[in-house]
Order: C-alpha cells, then structure tokens, then sequence
C-alpha cells in the first residue's frame, strides 16, 4: 500500500488477501513444473522412437487377457485405467488407515523404500539407456559407484529436509517425479491418455467428495494437527522470516516460552497474515505493525494470537476494537474449533509407485505446496505430447501452466486444498487434441504455402 | 495527524492487527523486543536451514556416514555448510569453531575421492582399448548393460 494519508475514521482500509503475494509464490512453484517437464521432454526426445512400439504394451496385453489386435486400443486403455485408479484408491484408504493407527514409521519407510527404488532402479534404467544411446563410454566401475551414492544421496534429500540445502531437496523431488513420469510415458499411447484422464477425474472426487480418501486423510491431519509423511514439493517461503526455523529459533529465546502443540492452526494466521503486511507495508511507516505482527507470531504463549485470531475471524469487520485485545482468554478455547479460512491442509495421495501427494495448498509455513503426483501426471501429458510432435508440446505446456495458474487463483479463493489435475489435464488434453486436429492443419498449409513461419 | 477514534486503526495496514500499544505495550519501545537474529547463520539456507545448535550433531553425522562407501554425503555437508566453510577461521563466530573441523574434513575427503574417480574415469574413456587391450570393452557399462540384460524392460 502507498503512503497514503492516514485512514478516515469509517473508511474501511483495503484487505491483505493472499492474491497480494501470490506472485512470487506462483513462480516459485512455475519454475519446478516447467524444469520437470523439460527434463521429461528431454528424455523422451532422446530416448524413444516412433516407430518402436511401447515396450510395456506387450506385458499390458497379456496382463488384459489378450484384447484384440495389439495392446494399444480403447477398450485395453480403459480397463488399465481403470484398473490403475482403483488400486491408487486402495493403496490411498491402506494409507489413511495407517495414518489414523498412527504408524508413522511403517509410512516413512514405505516412502523411504519407494523413492530409493525409483532412484536406483529407474534412475539406473535411464542412466543405462542414455549411455547406450549417446554411446558415453563410462565404465561399470564408475557406474557402480556413482549409481547407488547418488540415489541414495537424493533419496536422503528427498525424504530429510531439514538435513540438506533447500535447492537439493527440491531437485531430489523433481528428479523422482522425472523419472517416475518418463516411466510413464514407455506406456502406449491410448492408455496413457486414458490413464490421465481417468487420474484427473479421481484427483476431483478424492479430495472434493466427502467420502473420498483423500479427504479422509486431510481431515485426519487437521485433526490431528500433525504432518502426513509424503513427498510433496514445497516452495520456498518468500520471507525468510517464516521459515520454520526462525520461528523456532526465536520461540526458544522465549522466556517461559512453550510451543504449543496444537498451535499450527494459529502459526499459519501469523504467517501468512505477517507475509501480506510485509508485503503491504512496503513503506516504513507502520513499524509497529511489522513488530506486532512478528512479536505476536513469536510469542508462544497464546495472547497475542488469540488476539490475531480474534482478529480474523471478525476479519468482515476492518475496524478491529481495542477492546477486543483484553478478551482474550476466551478467545484461547476457540482456537482449536476455529478453522480458519487461511490455513491450507495438504491432501494426500499414495500412489503405487511412492507417496506421492496430490492436490495443492499452503504449508504450515505459508508456502504453496504440490503434490509430486502432479509434477508427474503433467509430465506425463507434455511427454506423451512430445512423442508426437514439438507443437503439442508447446501447446501443452502453455496449457497446463495455465491450468496451474487457475488453480493457484481458486486456491487463494477457497483457501481449502484443490485437487490440481482436474483442469490441467483437461486444458491439456484439450489443446493437444486441438492442436493435432486444427492447428497442424492449418501451420502445414501455411508453412508450405510460405504464407507465415 | 487527523483525530482519532478510539480503536480505529491509525494507518490501513495495520486494520487487522489490535494495536500494539492497547495491548499494554509502551509506544516508546519501538526497538526489537527480542534478541536480534545471530549474525551469521551456519547453514546455506540461512534463517531456514538448521539453527546453530543442531549443525554440530548434523556436520559430525554427515561426516561418519560419509565413510560408509558414501561420500556424497560429503559432498552435502560442504554444500550445506559453505558459511562455515568460507568464513576464515580467524574470524568466524564462536559456534562454527565446532563445525568447522567436520566440514573441513568432509571436504578433504570429497575431494580425495572425486580426484581418484575422475583419474581412473579419464584414464579409462581416453586410454580406450589402446591401454586396456580387449577388456575394455567388458567394461564399458553398455557392454555390461547388454550382457547383463539390465536395460531389457525399457526398451
């Protein structure tokens, strides 16, 4: 806000929304997704040949009984799908049931397991496949060294973040979510589009549908206000000040300062409420707002965010009353029950290839959080794009960012977690049909014509 | 300054927040009520990576892991640690004094095995079959790869 003259009494001074730094947000989560399908396109430009049939369609046949003719037709690609959807359900509810018996450490080592093996076993098949094809003349004895030192250190990253920079993390997460989504790509082409499509359409009835797993488990986190283990892409937070350890390194200068367990709900009020004045207050001339916001989001003792959270859940009223800050004790029981708004749970998906989460929302932190399923079911899209042609892949991509960015918008809206796939895939599979149909057409014609191009 | 109305914020960022001075603060204490950040922090990240007091424990496990045939472990505790690794030893804080032996011996160890890996890969992809005679070719990872059948179901 500018360094306008001081409010009129009654007029009511504009709201802080989350739209005000989403900006920066959404970059940080754009750079991820292009790097990923990037990479993917890269791979597949590399490594797969039109002409070679998929080599997964003969095992996908046999395994379908047989459909007539090769593997790659309709009714094969809707019974794979299908049978790929369900299983993720059930591998979803076996993991909400975990979750809810509280057996943290059998889902740690499951993800644990399961993205060391994407890392040996199909980080080592790619790694195999680009040395055969680019002819790299390595020796095994490197390669024997190199391979398990290195998915085991991205392993570590991935599954350990507070134990490796920041920048690592986030490359171990896309270089699983690569991997995973160019393994997806060797599938033949009408079950991988079936595949996406059927994805998307669990994707919205897991996480919107009150029975659905994955907002079974969502609410079982917010219950418990604890954190689902599973891989999930978080960006950095844009103020460094809301890292978890700063709050933590100032909370225990505290004195008589205890964290309060069931305090996340409040934290994030703090956090994201500090963001937008920091972002707002770009001026100097509220300090004692900046100090407010960050003394009341220290302070582990309850006062002052009671009176934040008094605060905002009468945020239709912008006139806060002094008096408001003296009622405080009650406001301490109604923090648990409160669900406020700006606090964004992340669902959960389990994949059968890794925990992967699914959906998008705010951590505990403020940042904006994706889940590494979509990383790879848009990787998948825009692979399987470019195994046709580079303008499919333009097309798409173009498509899928935009999807991203509406539900970056709709989040910041509902401030609940949104299923991301939906309405990517679906402008993906659009643009891509699209542009196969009409706009090569029309780019061929042209382009021979030497009208445009 | 216009009057006030009681309770009503003085400028508009501040319209969702109580004001500080109503909640029994003095006005005058504009300074920082708690002790500054430390100067330096020990990690890359800065204020979000590890606080200082964990980075010891962090630094030394890194480093004995490291010695289990993994030494990009190494190589991650010298990324992660890289303030301490660049600050010179005269003049760095009290607490890195802790850290930086680890550091500094992580990245001797890296170094060690970087150089004995990049030696021997070198040797092997520019001295070809004219230094190996004909095993080089059974070591080479495509012929390994084909033999083995490991690169069989991608195709």
């Amino acid at each position: 806000m500018a360094d306008a003259a001081p409010a009129v009494p009654g007029d009511p001074p504009p709201r802080a929304t989350v739209l005000d730094s989403l900006g920066e947000d959404i970059t940080r989560i754009v750079y991820p997704v292009s790097a990923c399908m990037l990479l993917v396109v890269l791979l597949v430009s590399l490594l797969s040949s039109p002409d070679s049939p998929s080599p997964l369609t003969a095992s996908i046949a046999a395994a379908t009984g047989g459909g007539g003719g090769g593997g790659d037709n309709i009714p094969t690609a809707l019974i794979t799908a299908l049978t790929f959807v369900v299983s993720v359900t059930a591998a979803t509810f076996l993991l909400a049931l975990l979750f809810y018996l509280r057996c943290t450490p059998c889902l740690r080592a499951y993800l644990g397991f399961s993205a060391l093996a994407v890392l040996l076993v199909l980080g080592g098949q790619v790694a195999l496949l680009l040395l055969t094809r680019l002819r790299l003349p390595l020796d095994a004895v490197s390669f024997a060294l190199l391979l398990p030192n290195a998915a085991g250190a991205l392993a570590l990253a991935a599954l350990a973040p507070a134990s490796v920079p920041i920048a690592l993390h986030q490359a171990a997460l896309v270089a699983i979510a690569v991997l995973t989504a160019f393994w997806f790509t060797l599938l033949p082409e009408w079950t991988t589009w079936a595949l996406l499509v059927a994805m998307a359409v669990y994707d919205l009835a897991a996480v919107l549908l009150p029975g659905g797993p994955l907002r079974v488990l969502l609410e079982l986190a917010i219950e418990r206000n604890e954190e689902i283990p599973a891989l999930v892409y978080e960006a950095r937070p844009v103020d460094p000040r809301h890292g978890r350890n700063w709050r933590l390194w100032r909370e225990g200068r505290q004195p008589g300062g205890d964290l309060d367990a069931s305090s996340t709900t409040v934290e994030v009020i703090e956090e994201v409420l500090g963001r937008h004045l920091d972002a707002n207050s770009g001026n100097g001339s509220s300090p004692q707002v900046r100090e407010a916001a960050t003394s009341a989001g220290d302070v582990s003792n309850s006062r002052p965010r009671a009176t934040l959270a008094a605060a905002l859940s009468s945020s239709d009223s912008t006139v806060v009353q002094a008096g408001e800050v003296l009622a405080l004790q009650e406001h301490r029981m109604a923090i648990a029950e409160m669900r406020v708004p700006l606090i964004q749970p992340r669902p959960e998906r389990s994949g059968e290839e890794e925990e992967d989460e699914d959906g998008i929302g705010l951590s505990s932190s403020g940042a904006i959080k994706l889940g590494l399923g979509d990383f790879i079911f848009y990787s998948v899209l825009v692979g399987r794009a470019a195994m046709y042609d580079y303008m499919t892949v333009y097309a798409c991509y173009l498509a899928i960012i935009a999807g991203l960015g509406i539900t970056l918008l709709l989040l910041a809206f509902f401030r609940k977690a949104l299923p991301a796939l939906p309405v990517s895939i679906a402008l993906g599979v659009v643009f891509y049909v699209l542009t196969r149909t009409l706009l090569e057409e029309f780019v061929v014609q042209c382009s021979t014509n030497l009208l445009m191009f | 300054m216009e009057a006030r109305v009681a309770g009503v914020p003085e400028d508009e960022e501040s319209g969702l927040l109580p004001r500080p001075s109503a909640a029994g603060r003095r006005p005058s204490s504009r300074g920082p009520r708690f002790p500054p950040p430390p100067a330096a922090w020990a990690t890359v990240d800065g204020p979000l990576g590890l606080p200082l007091e964990e980075a010891e424990g962090h630094a030394r496990r890194f480093f004995l892991w490291g010695f289990a045939c993994l030494p990009f472990l190494w190589a991650i505790n010298c990324c992660y640690f890289w303030p301490v690794l660049r600050s010179p030893a005269a003049s760095s804080p009290a607490a890195f004094g802790s850290i930086r032996p680890y550091v500094v011996r992580s990245a001797i160890g890296f170094t060690i095995f970087s150089v004995v890996l990049i030696t021997w890969a070198t040797t092997f992809i520019v001295g070809g079959e004219r230094l190996f005679g004909p095993g080089w070719n059974d070591l080479v990872m495509y012929n390994v790869a084909d033999k083995l059948g490991l690169s069989g179901f991608m195709g």
